[in-house]
């Protein structure tokens, strides 16, 4: 796979931008789908415009991870191999079939509610996995605290509320926006106090050091700007809030193999 | 905790004289190649394990309280885990336990994606970017299902490490450890009893583990994703239950003051 060059003096890192970019990607769209679901169930075509950007957002996802793989085109051992329950790739690589195929379903047929319901569990299951599949590791940055799930939950919904917010910008999308913001800056936070004892050196790459320029750039450009931003231009504010949401997932993948 | 008739090693910190025979033993029979290297001020070398270094000796040196200088030897390899991580997160079944024990890695049906890498607490596991897939110490499998003994064990002039069967290697472990405290190291105590279930390498060492950065108290993968799986179902109980309000009831309020 191409490598990426972004400013990332860390190096040796196993995870790096392609798997920051699907999770990133799996969290918008997979964010977008469950508000659609969430909220408005009622519009038919809303509901299967968000499965459809969420359909193509988990291809293109699961296109980055399997040629981000030493070996990509074995990755139907995946699903070949037999039954790894504990390991959480195996379990998050189902996850993102089952999803697919769920949303597809929706997009054939977003009158029923059963593959509305079905699609939805699947997703937030997808947009979870990323996070737990973190947790489960050795790194302390991503296992000293039980948060990364909340923080990716909510940052799939701002990132959700902000691709919504590019089709047809209303109200009820800014609050949700405007509310999970907050939320995901405050588990942010958190985390990071309660992560410092045992992964000093992972927050101050963050605070002031190789990674700092992705975590100040998300608090500035993605996360004050466009809350600034939203009562004046919804566009500028989506898309300042996406690459927020990019950020996130890139400093918090490379923070924990500093 | 391991069988009695698994295979063991033990590094018995106490006889080791930091010569290295067994670091270059490893690279000898297993065909590894030799890495670019820089002094860094240690006769640790290199700084980390590799595709291409499955075992190295860490050097410890410095001065203690009391102004006597230390200089200790561990040994920095794969433990082969009873409870291993890389075994639990692998979602292809590449990474498994062989008979007595022995955690080795099927490059043939491995795909690449580094589950195992990020898992291990031991940093024991690494990508060989060549070949696509992960390598690490084999315990010589290759020589001990044949009646020979590791090629580590092997080269090592002090019997500082020792092969055989659990049982033997644990009682001979915990005799020294006796035997030491008898001589003056208060301190004296066996790594590898309790962590993750027990590991098939042993260690005699006479400082706290810690005092050699060795992990303790460690958590099994299963149970770190068990926790990530258990905090993002609560979390997404919390945060759905959220939007639902922040959309549907100050929607239903402010319809009441009009």
């Amino acid at each position: 796979m191409i490598h990426v060059n972004m400013p990332n003096p860390i190096g040796g890192e196993h995870w790096g931008f392609w798997i920051a970019l699907y999770f990133f990607l799996a969290g918008a769209g997979g964010g977008a789908y469950l508000l659609s679901v969430l909220y408005a169930s009622e519009s038919l075509r809303r509901v299967r415009q968000a499965a459809m950007m969420a359909f193509l957002a988990v291809v293109l996802g699961s296109g980055l991870l399997v040629l981000d793989l030493g070996q990509p085109l074995r990755f139907l051992n995946l699903f070949l191999s037999g039954f790894y329950p504990s390991s959480v790739m195996w379990t998050g690589s189902w996850f993102l079939l089952l999803a697919g195929a769920a949303l597809l379903w929706v997009f054939l047929r977003p009158a029923s509610r059963a593959a509305q319901l079905s699609a939805a569990l699947l997703v937030a299951l997808v947009v979870s996995y990323t996070a737990v599949l973190l947790m489960a590791t050795a790194k302390p940055f991503w296992n000293a605290t039980p948060l990364l799930p909340w923080l990716f939950l909510a940052s799939a919904a701002t990132s959700g509320a902000a691709l919504l917010q590019l089709l047809e910008p209303n109200e009820r999308l800014k609050r949700v926006l405007v509310a999970m913001a907050f939320v995901e800056l405050g588990v942010l936070l958190l985390h990071l106090l309660w992560a410092y004892p045992q992964a000093a050196a992972s927050v101050m790459a963050l605070l002031a050091g190789p990674l700092a320029w992705a975590f100040w750039g998300f608090l500035v450009l993605g996360w004050a700007l466009p809350i600034w931003l939203e009562r004046r231009t919804h566009l500028a504010a989506a898309v300042l809030t996406l690459f927020g949401a990019f950020l996130l997932r890139y400093f918090i993948v490379f923070a924990g193999q500093v | 905790m391991p069988k009695p008739n698994d295979y063991a090693i033990l590094f018995d910190a106490s006889r080791c004289i930091g010569c290295k025979s067994c670091q270059v033993a490893c690279k000898q029979w297993n065909d590894l190649p030799a890495e670019q290297t820089q002094n860094r001020g240690s006769y640790a070398n290199p700084l980390k394990l590799s595709g291409a270094t499955w075992l190295k000796m860490n050097f410890w040196e410095g001065l203690k309280p009391d102004g006597d200088p230390y200089f200790d030897f561990t040994r920095g390899s794969c433990m082969h885990c009873t409870h291993a991580p890389c075994v639990a997160s692998c979602p292809t079944g590449a990474m498994a336990h062989r008979e007595g024990g022995v955690v080795t890695v099927d490059q043939s049906a491995c795909i690449g994606c580094r589950s195992c890498v990020q898992a291990c607490p031991y940093d024991a596991v690494h990508f060989d970017e060549a070949k696509g897939v992960v390598s690490k110490c084999t315990l010589c499998y290759d020589r001990i299902s044949n009646g020979d003994q590791p090629a580590c064990v092997k080269a090592c002039p002090t019997d500082a490490l020792t092969f055989g069967r659990y049982q033997e290697i644990r009682a001979v472990a915990e005799e020294r450890v006796r035997v030491l405290k008898e001589r003056g190291y208060p301190r004296a105590t066996v790594y590898g009893l309790n962590e993750l279930g027990g590991t098939h390498v042993i260690y005699v060492l006479t400082e706290h583990p810690s005092a050699y950065h060795l992990p303790v108290a460690l958590k099994e993968a299963e149970k770190r994703a068990g926790t990530g799986w258990l905090s993002a179902g609560i979390a997404a109980a919390i945060l759905g239950a959220g939007l639902k309000f922040i959309v549907e009831r100050r929607e239903a309020l402010k319809g009441g003051e009009k």
